[in-house]
């Protein structure tokens, strides 16, 4: 690690430099006294330096992490892994449904555990509703294809309403429950209820950015001590942070923080991050835009972007900033059982619609994409339409869940596939 | 917060206090940063950090069946069984709640009706406190008010008479008149606290918020109008959290002109397209939005008759989108049964 690039003070950096040291490593095994004669710092300085010679040799990436908050500050470095290995471990990692089998499967699953996601939306499109949705969903267990997880919920809004976590636990609880098939998933549910789910989400309640800054924290500690927990809301980071700021570089240098923060978290505790933002309006070239408030380089934090909104009576749900999935827009609803697909009868629109945000190079060629993409899950819904219409009521529920579960598994096995051409080409 | 309640070493707490910094200013410095200005080690700024971080929080994360969250569960009766099941029990206990509407939907009846409900014991849906009502449009409708205390045991028909009569509602409606933005700031910030904490109200009326935010800014000062809004909101919340109180806002409403805007779901029902003042930044901190609308017509209950209106669910976490039917009577507002 290069000492221009390390943390210590920069009087100490330059005398270090004019002292021909470049190299944290041409330091090691120097003593304090020796460093004090050779550059001319002070006794204390030396020791800074040595300390920061020790923390560079025990990994340049815990450094990195320090300077961004702390939040993965503790953790050691991951050792380094190549791509194989990765796509195992994500394949062999269970994402999070949504309920609602279009969203699903443009996210190819549901969202991913272990990434940060941002659910972008206008007041009243159901960006709460989706969060407590999934804080329901995380819980399923295992043998129903969840994750059997537990949940942490950061509220700043005030609005994680137990009233209505509960009537969307009692509709998952009531789903699962007709599914049973065997006795494993009855033994499962006879501890998956209302109350269990309930005492699975662990709920903080943050009043103002700094009570917010605490909680990230504190929180790497809870999720060691919890390692259960595989999802964490916050709901929303924008409210806390919309307030008491005249200086905005104070602002985006904290919220850069706190997202190098949740990133740390959502890969060293493998916990899913979803967080929710607001909508604001941009004035431009006098046209006013609507754009995901905190500012541009807020966008670059969450791995996946979803956008809410209304178009006319139909709700949309839009993923507009995702590494793994094309583009695509779906449409949904949201019942008094939750976040669902919307009602078959009405066809989601053929092009997806302005989205209003910034894509000016990879906009024309995305939205190419998403109407493929698109064209494939009408065609899947439309197949799920004609399974819908043999049977009637309830159980079309469980046919389009075991559909989606029997899907998954084919990505699965062509995942497989993938794979066992890569270790080939390995073998060649 | 003081560095001294801190269980740290004497040794960073003198450190910390040679820079000069605040238990919540040393949470917004970066780890390098404070080491740097303090002096002290890795190690010892870890330390600091998280006992900074411990005593800026409340509590550590609790189970939702143990939280505070029960006891959000708590609703505020509007006073009619009707809008009450429409709203699942009435307003909730904490929160900023919204009711938008036209100049003569039936906005100020309902929200004076609420000032008199939230004085009934909490088995009758209220919250034994009196309100404190804002007023910044129009002068208080203090007769009006008077009839609805006279018409009570015609509303509340679920009430013990005897109670009614023992209850002495007028005393326990508190007016502030607001003129000026500085004003309000004032009675959100001083006033209201102090009665808030006597225990004397538990509901706050602003009747209406947009009266001064859209008369006291030129088009182009949106952005002070905008800082100003989230002040005042903010204190709003303040107010609703701290006290464990119900906020009712009242708000004008402006014409919708472009019928492609993505932030409200299109009327289907062919009322003009009116959406609530003050656009996205006050939409933002707004829990539950309600909407009420004059219908054409008449609908008649005895001797009385009114201009139907309608109680909408904009959006709410814990609500559905609906509506239920209502008209203003002599003695308050009251929801129409949907067979009519």
């Amino acid at each position: 690690m290069q000492i221009s690039s390390c943390s210590l003070s920069p009087a100490v950096k330059s005398r270090l430099t004019a002292a021909g040291f470049h190299f944290l490593s041409e330091l090691r095994g120097l003593s304090p006294s020796h460093i004090c004669a050779e550059t001319g710092v002070s006794q204390q300085e030396a020791l800074q330096v040595l300390q920061a010679v020790r923390g560079g040799a025990s990994g340049g990436g815990a450094s990195v992490g320090g300077a961004s908050g702390g939040g993965g500050a503790s953790v050691g470095p991951p050792p380094s892994l190549t791509a194989l290995q990765l796509l195992q471990e994500e394949q062999s990692q269970r994402s999070i449904f949504s309920f609602c089998s279009q969203l699903d499967a443009t996210l190819g699953g549901g969202l991913p555990v272990g990434k940060t996601t941002e659910i972008c939306g206008a007041p009243g499109t159901g960006k709460t509703q989706l969060c407590l949705q999934l804080v329901v969903d995380v819980q399923v267990p295992v043998c129903f294809g969840g994750l059997g997880g537990q949940v942490v919920v950061v509220d700043t809004e005030g609005s994680f309403l137990l009233q209505r976590v509960q009537d969307i636990a009692g509709a998952v609880v009531k789903h699962c429950s007709l599914l049973v098939e065997d006795d494993e998933q009855r033994v499962a549910m006879t501890t998956f209820s209302v109350e269990t789910i309930l005492s699975n989400i662990f709920l903080v309640r943050c009043h103002d950015y700094v009570e917010l800054l605490a909680e990230l924290h504190l929180l790497p500690d809870f999720l060691s001590e919890h390692p259960r927990v595989r999802l964490l809301v916050i709901d929303s980071v924008a409210f806390p942070f919309r307030l008491h700021f005249d200086e905005l570089s104070q602002r985006t240098r904290l919220l850069n923080g706190l997202a190098q923060q949740l990133i740390a978290m959502a890969t060293s505790h493998n916990v899913a991050v979803v967080i929710t933002n607001q909508m604001t309006t941009r004035l431009r070239g006098g046209q006013s835009q609507l754009v995901p408030a905190l500012g541009e380089s807020w966008g670059h934090a969450p791995t996946i972007r979803l956008l809410l909104q209304w178009a006319g009576t139909q709700r949309l749900a839009t993923i507009f900033k995702s590494p793994g999935h094309p583009g695509a827009t779906v449409q949904y609803q949201i019942t008094s059982d939750g976040f669902r697909d919307a009602d078959q009868s009405e066809q989601p629109p053929s092009k997806r619609p302005r989205t209003h945000t910034v894509q000016s190079a990879t906009g024309q060629r995305d939205s190419n994409q998403s109407s493929a993409g698109q064209r494939d899950s009408n065609q899947s819904a439309a197949g799920q339409r004609d399974s819908n219409q043999s049977a009637a009521g309830q159980r079309d529920s469980n046919q389009s869940a075991a559909g989606q579960r029997d899907s998954n598994q084919s990505a699965a096995g062509q995942r497989d596939s993938n794979q066992s051409a890569a270790g080939q080409r390995e073998c060649s | 917060m003081d560095w001294d309640q801190l269980e740290l070493h004497p040794r960073i707490i003198s450190a910390v206090r040679r820079c000069a910094l605040s238990v919540r200013a040393v949470l917004c410095v970066s780890a390098p940063d404070l080491q740097r200005l303090s002096g002290l080690s890795r190690s010892d700024t870890q330390q600091l950090l998280t006992a900074a971080a411990t005593a800026c929080r409340r509590h550590a994360p609790l189970p939702a069946l143990l939280s505070r969250g029960f006891q959000s569960s708590l609703r505020l009766s509007v006073g009619c069984p009707i809008l009450d099941e429409l709203l699942r029990g009435g307003l909730p206990a904490e929160g900023v709640t919204e009711l938008s509407g036209e100049s003569g939907a039936g906005k100020t009846q309902l929200a004076l009706q609420v000032c008199l409900s939230v004085q009934y014991p909490t088995q009758y849906g209220g919250l034994d406190a009196g309100a404190v009502f804002i007023s910044t449009e129009d002068s208080f409708p203090v007769r009006r008010l008077q009839q609805l205390i006279r018409g009570q045991s015609c509303l509340r028909s679920d009430v013990p008479p005897s109670l009614i009569s023992s209850l002495n509602f007028s005393d326990r409606v508190y007016i502030e008149h607001a003129a000026d933005l500085a004003s309000l700031q004032e009675c959100v910030s001083r006033r209201v606290p102090l009665l808030l904490a006597r225990g004397l109200v538990r509901l706050v009326v602003v009747d209406s918020v947009a009266a001064l935010f859209r008369s006291d800014f030129l088009a182009s000062d949106w952005l002070e109008r905008n800082r100003q809004l989230l002040t005042f909101s903010a204190a709003l919340h303040h107010l609703s959290r701290e006290y464990s109180t119900p906020v009712l806002c009242i708000n004008q409403v402006t014409d919708v002109f472009s019928s492609s805007d993505s932030l409200v779901p299109s009327s289907s029902t062919g009322t003009p397209t009116v959406a609530p003042a003050l656009g996205l930044a006050w939409a933002n901190q707004v829990m539950v939005r309600l909407m009420m609308w004059r219908l054409q017509g008449t609908v008649s209950r005895g001797d009385q008759s009114s201009a139907p209106r309608r109680l909408q669910v904009v959006f709410a976490p814990h609500l559905a989108r609906g509506g239920r039917g209502a008209g203003v009577w002599r003695e308050g507002v009251r929801g129409l049964t949907e067979t009519a």
